[in-house]
């Protein structure tokens, strides 16, 4: 293995994983001096009865400063100043944030404000913008794939100027990230899925991506294992408490993997899919994550033909030659998204065309890939992928995709070749 | 107790010949993207969709050298020099020691690499640094032969994205407005 000459790592989240995880709010926040937390989710979670355990184990112990279930599906930074305004009038101390990844950010949003006493986010746009450490934040998922508990950005949306920003700052990091099996008991068949394929790209980027470490390597490694061992349980028996606290910690394991090394085209393809289409994001990566390993082969062909043994295991590994290893990663992808598919009753989408809303429409039309390739290109993911693409080279991965069909490896203009293994065309 | 008059600071050494090679390869490309600008039609396109205020400051931590690539009034793509004293940048990438610096000039490593081993820190428009970066790689493929240019982008142009007249004929431009005046 080839250890870069130089490279960071940084993760001083507080995991804390177990099947009544939750239960020790109360010792958390007195171990951050926080009295009176606010209680930030979305009306989705709260419908689903998710905040009750929260206030069960802040009992009478901790005076909840309230609880703000207003967060849409794209955070943005008109609902932030709202519960940053509510947070300094309720006089609360600390955050706790229960949600999926849209939440999580919301709450980081919200923490920036109130701890750096501003109303402008702008101001703290881009890295080093953040100077001084925030108030407690308590990061506990719904969902088990966006790793957002474990990384130290934040995506907030302009939609009065009709932009992403980003937020990177190692301050943004959550004090605890909390994984409790119960909080993602009731996430539905679909969304399990795609979630879980999500933590498993962030993983296999982190992984053959150009900023990979020894360290983002390990947690990407065990992330896979985790994902390719419960996937299927947790999409079928939803009531399997194991396999939801198996995902979790994937999920977690995944975040902490790609907020150190960064992910490359899956995801830069996969923002623009998101901004133009209004797609999951997870559905997105599910989709793509072969695509993106297939196009990289020649310079992650070893890499990609070492996931092998996580998501297959040592007998599937040993028996394979290495250069047939990096193919079979890709097959083993493609079959588990195929059986995410059956187990799903077809809402799992296997490739782009087969995307739909929840009227039947198809959500990305062939029409638009040429839209979605140019805006890919300026995504920042793209500088870490190992591989050059330009809008032609992006155009032939989506169409590919949309189609469902594997890239013509033949046609793929090829930088030199760097993978110790030599994969055929 | 302890003299901290004893321990005096350790100051790094000025490194002035490493400084000044990078200063010289700032300068040569800071005024090859100004040629490019006005030769190649994708680096004068990309340049077209950069706003009209566009002022990039590429520059080495902590005391430079640096220099400046920005729009001027008229739209015109121009080398600004190396001082941002009243310049409003729009887009300001560091390189975060003169170390960092070497390898990026040597062209042991792309910018690509550079960025994924955290040498480099950019604030500004995340879109505006990835025009930039694909003007940085073009620019290379006019200024240097392919044996090096191999080594600083990820895949060196091919006869489909880079005809050999582009690229010759592109090459004696860019250097006869890189060096004339």
């Amino acid at each position: 293995m080839q250890i870069p000459g130089y490279y960071e790592f940084c993760n001083k989240v507080k995991t804390v994983s177990g099947h009544n995880a939750l239960d020790k709010l109360p010792e958390m926040l007195a171990s951050v001096n926080s009295v009176k937390p606010l209680i930030i989710t979305d009306k989705g979670v709260n419908g689903a009865g998710l905040i009750e355990p929260v206030k069960k184990a802040l009992g009478t112990k901790v005076k909840s400063g309230g609880v703000y279930d207003d967060v849409p599906a794209d955070s943005d930074v008109k609902t932030i100043k709202d519960i940053a305004a509510k947070y300094r009038a309720a006089k609360c101390d600390s955050i706790i944030a229960v949600g999926g990844g849209s939440v999580l950010d919301t709450a980081k949003g919200v923490n920036i404000l109130v701890s750096e006493n501003s109303d402008n986010l702008m101001n703290f746009v881009g890295f080093g913008a953040l100077k001084r450490r925030l108030k407690p934040l308590i990061a506990v998922p719904t969902t088990s794939g966006t790793g957002s508990e474990m990384t130290l950005v934040a995506v907030i949306a302009d939609h009065e100027r009709d932009v992403k920003m980003l937020f990177p700052s190692l301050f943004l990091l959550p004090d605890f990230a909390v994984l409790d099996s119960r909080m993602t008991k009731t996430l539905p068949a679909a969304l399990t899925a795609f979630t879980a394929m999500d933590a498993m790209t962030h993983a296999c980027e982190a992984y053959t991506c150009l900023s990979k470490n020894p360290l983002s390597d390990s947690t990407a490694v065990m992330a896979i294992k985790l994902i390719s061992d419960n996937i299927m349980q947790g999409v079928k028996k939803p009531g399997d408490m194991e396999a939801r606290l198996a995902l979790a910690n994937a999920s977690a394991l995944a975040g902490m993997s790609f907020s150190n090394s960064m992910v490359g085209m899956i995801h830069a393809i996969g923002h623009s899919i998101g901004a133009i289409c209004h797609v999951p994001h997870g559905v997105c990566m599910s989709v793509l994550l072969p695509y993106g390993l297939e196009y990289n082969l020649h310079k992650t062909g070893l890499l990609t033909g070492e996931l092998l043994f996580p998501l297959k295991g040592e007998e599937a590994y040993n028996s394979a030659k290495a250069e047939e290893r990096p193919l079979l990663t890709i097959r083993a992808i493609r079959e588990m998204n195929s059986e995410l598919r059956k187990a799903t009753g077809g809402k799992h989408p296997t490739c782009l065309k087969e995307i739909v809303d929840r009227d039947g429409n198809m959500m990305v039309p062939r029409e638009v890939l040429s839209d979605i390739a140019h805006l890919s290109l300026n995504d920042g993911a793209m500088v870490y992928n190992p591989e050059d693409l330009d809008y032609n080279d992006a155009l032939m991965v989506l169409e590919k995709a949309w189609e469902g069909e594997p890239l013509d490896r033949k046609k793929i203009r090829k930088g030199k070749q760097t993978s110790l293994v030599k994969v055929k065309d | 107790m302890m003299n901290i008059n004893k321990y005096p600071e350790i100051k790094s050494g000025s490194k002035l010949i490493k400084k000044i090679y990078v200063a010289v390869m700032l300068w040569i490309v800071g005024r090859a993207i100004q040629a490019a600008s006005r030769v190649d039609r994708e680096v004068k396109e990309e340049f077209g969709r950069l706003s009209d205020d566009f002022m990039m400051h590429l520059h080495v931590l902590p005391s430079g050298p640096g220099m400046i690539v920005g729009k001027d009034k008229n739209g015109k793509v121009r080398y600004m020099g190396w001082n941002p004293k009243g310049k409003k940048i729009t887009l300001d990438m560091k390189v975060k020691n003169i170390e960092g610096a070497i390898l990026m000039f040597t062209f042991q490593e792309s910018t690509c690499v550079a960025s994924a081993n955290n040498r480099l820190a950019v604030s500004g428009n995340v879109p505006d640094t990835m025009a930039f970066i694909r003007i940085l790689n073009i620019v290379e493929t006019y200024l240097l032969p392919k044996i090096i240019t191999s080594l600083a982008v990820k895949r060196y142009p091919k006869w489909s994205q880079m005809s050999p007249l582009r690229k010759y004929a592109g090459r004696v431009l860019v250097y006869v407005r890189t060096f004339t005046f």
